[in-house]
């Protein structure tokens, strides 16, 4: 394979990466969108919580796989007790106060990872055998990409089967188009949102993990990510997985390759996506509710 | 009878202590003024959307932004620009702004119109980013001359002086708060606060739903530009992370949010409030951010219509124990 080639295929595949981590941002925020109504604003600072408890579990065991089964856990228990204590109690103030509440705890999310952690961004280093490269048919890939986008698929195969094959999956699924109804089924419906609310913090937290040795971890890392998220739930519709899906692959590549043929517009190049998007169906793509 | 009386001396004492307020307060606190007379005005101009037509917008710096390049660009590539034409420039500028967006904001509402402005709001900020040749990148346009205040032959005030700032800037923002004062009492007004409470009934009564979003959502993005526009003079600079970034579309929510929604002087006060404890956190802690998401956190927790409401419940309190002591 020529080099010009090589190099797109390299491109795609760091795209399918980042599109990957997207799209398990993405999913998390668009299923408690979904279920709840409740759009989080503080998903993102999830994402990053989970990214530097992710460096602190490394630090102290010194063991990549702990820290990513465990990061994700503990920021998912942060994610249940925001539920539990602080958005529950709102809920009838309507959706002003629920945004402004997760802007809050954004917020305080943010200063806390810079009291804890401080502002330089700390190194997250893989176990050796995720480390170098791996060639197939005369290309290189970097193996934790191809890690990433494994684990991203087998997350997804976990949640489709969970959403589909089991009882509880059918529970949510029916909350996501009449909770109320559901509820006077004689279904304990808030303890279904608050494990909808831990699912999705978790789904975000293991994104976390993935990034972490990808891009270093400092606190400018929820920015940077929850912006893309948003985008991605805006134009893929909200409360829609398949949208959320089909959105993350598209701008995962769009970045990687926006990145290279003109990096000086890149950022702009998922916008203007959005807004052509939105101006023909306002809703997002698969979106059909507000 | 009274009462009427009683308007009149409060205004001219109001006045009257904004008159004098530079010579008694010194140079500091004049210009804290000016900082709180602008976020109050920004913070009114979002509470017309949030308070009054129910349209949460988390990208309103991108008006506050407009306002202020507007200005600083033709102050920067025009000569012999007067101050009024500086003001106007930062004014049309934002209701341009407000005029190409509006088409697609006014068919969405509820969190899409939020999210919406979020996303158009970094996109401004990236494109000033980017577009270095005309925003300056991250340094911002700065340097830029500020005009004098002049009636030919009559008055000549020179602005560069801090203490003529205060007076002309005060003006400009006390006219436009009270301008949007009559705004929302007008007919149209009413019309609005129908709208946020529900759409449909006001579409069965004949008035146009999406013409009056758009309408209020111009004058919302015009005023919030003279408040961009009086700050990029009062700085003497512009920049994308002074008036674009994400922090400063949050920041009149979170006044609106204090002060009081759905209260035209809640904003106002929640900028005071505001600006007072960003006084005291910036002297006292580098923590700015987290006495701001806990503040958040609290008012919604516990008093969600902000302070206006507690001044409210305190007033309806100190009646019913008036009645109780009567009866």
């Amino acid at each position: 394979m020529d080099p010009t080639t090589a190099m797109y295929v390299a491109q795609g595949i760091h795209g399918l990466a980042y599109g990957m981590v997207l799209f398990l941002v993405a999913s998390g925020l668009t299923m408690i969108f979904g279920m709840m109504g409740i759009l989080n604003l503080a998903h993102a600072s999830f994402f990053m919580l989970s990214a530097y408890f992710c460096y602190q579990f490394l630090s102290i065991t010194g063991n990549f796989w702990a820290a990513l089964l465990l990061a994700p856990v503990a920021t998912a228990f942060f994610g249940v007790l925001l539920e539990r204590f602080l958005l529950r109690k709102i809920h009838a103030f309507g959706h002003v106060g629920e945004l402004i509440l997760t802007v809050g705890v954004s917020l305080v999310i943010l200063a806390g990872v810079k009291i804890f952690w401080g502002t330089e961004s700390l190194p997250v280093k893989v176990p050796p055998i995720l480390h170098g490269l791996v060639t197939i048919k005369g290309l290189d890939y970097p193996i934790y990409r191809l890690f990433v986008i494994g684990l991203a698929l087998v997350v997804l195969a976990i949640m489709a089967l969970l959403l589909y094959k089991t009882r509880l999956g059918k529970i949510v699924r029916a909350g996501v188009s009449d909770a109320d109804m559901v509820n006077a089924l004689g279904i304990n419906m808030p303890l279904v949102f608050m494990f909808v609310f831990g699912v999705g913090t978790w789904l975000a937290g293991v994104a976390g993990v993935a990034i972490a040795p990808i891009l270093t971890v400092f606190p400018g890392l929820a920015d940077q990510m929850g912006m893309d998220a948003f985008i991605v739930v805006v134009t893929g519709g909200f409360g829609s997985l398949k949208g959320a899906f089909i959105v993350s692959l598209i701008f995962g590549e769009l970045s990687a390759y926006g990145v290279q043929f003109f990096s000086q517009l890149a950022p702009v190049l998922m916008f203007l996506f959005m807004a052509i998007v939105l101006i023909i169906k306002p809703m997002g793509l698969f979106g059909e509710r507000e | 009878m009274t009462n009427k009386i009683m308007k009149w001396v409060s205004w001219s004492v109001f006045l009257a202590f904004l008159a004098v307020y530079p010579k008694l307060f010194g140079i500091y606190y004049t210009n804290v003024f000016v900082t709180f007379a602008i976020f109050a005005l920004y913070a009114v101009t979002l509470n017309l959307l949030l308070g009054y037509t129910g349209l949460l917008s988390f990208g309103h710096a991108m008006f506050f932004g407009a306002g202020g390049y507007g200005t600083a660009l033709v102050l920067t590539h025009m000569k012999g620009v007067s101050l009024s034409m500086a003001l106007m420039t930062g004014f049309l500028s934002a209701v341009g702004l407000a005029l190409i967006l509006c088409p697609i904001m006014v068919r969405v509402s509820g969190t899409a119109f939020a999210m919406l402005h979020l996303a158009f709001g970094q996109l401004m900020y990236v494109l000033s980013l980017k577009l270095r040749s005309i925003t300056g990148g991250e340094d911002g346009i700065g340097g830029f001359p500020i005009p004098s205040f002049t009636i030919p032959g009559i008055v000549f005030v020179n602005m560069k002086a801090p203490e003529n700032f205060y007076y002309f800037a005060i003006a400009v923002l006390g006219a436009s708060i009270w301008m949007l004062w009559f705004f929302t009492k007008t007919p149209f007004g009413s019309i609005q606060v129908g709208v946020r409470d529900n759409a449909m009934r006001i579409d069965y009564l004949g008035f146009k739903v999406p013409q009056t979003k758009a309408v209020v959502y111009i004058v919302a993005g015009g005023f919030a530009g003279v408040a961009g526009s009086i700050s990029a003079m009062f700085h003497n600079l512009v920049s994308a992370d002074g008036a674009l970034h994400i922090l400063n579309s949050f920041v009149p929510v979170m006044m609106t949010m204090i002060g009081g929604i759905g209260s035209f002087f809640g904003p106002i006060w929640g900028a005071a409030i505001f600006q007072v404890i960003e006084e005291l956190t910036s002297r006292y802690t580098q923590r700015v951010e987290l006495v701001v998401g806990l503040i958040l956190i609290l008012v919604i927790m516990f008093t969600p219509m902000g302070f206006v409401g507690i001044l409210r419940s305190i007033k309806q309190k100190w009646t019913t124990y008036k009645i109780r002591r009567k009866s």
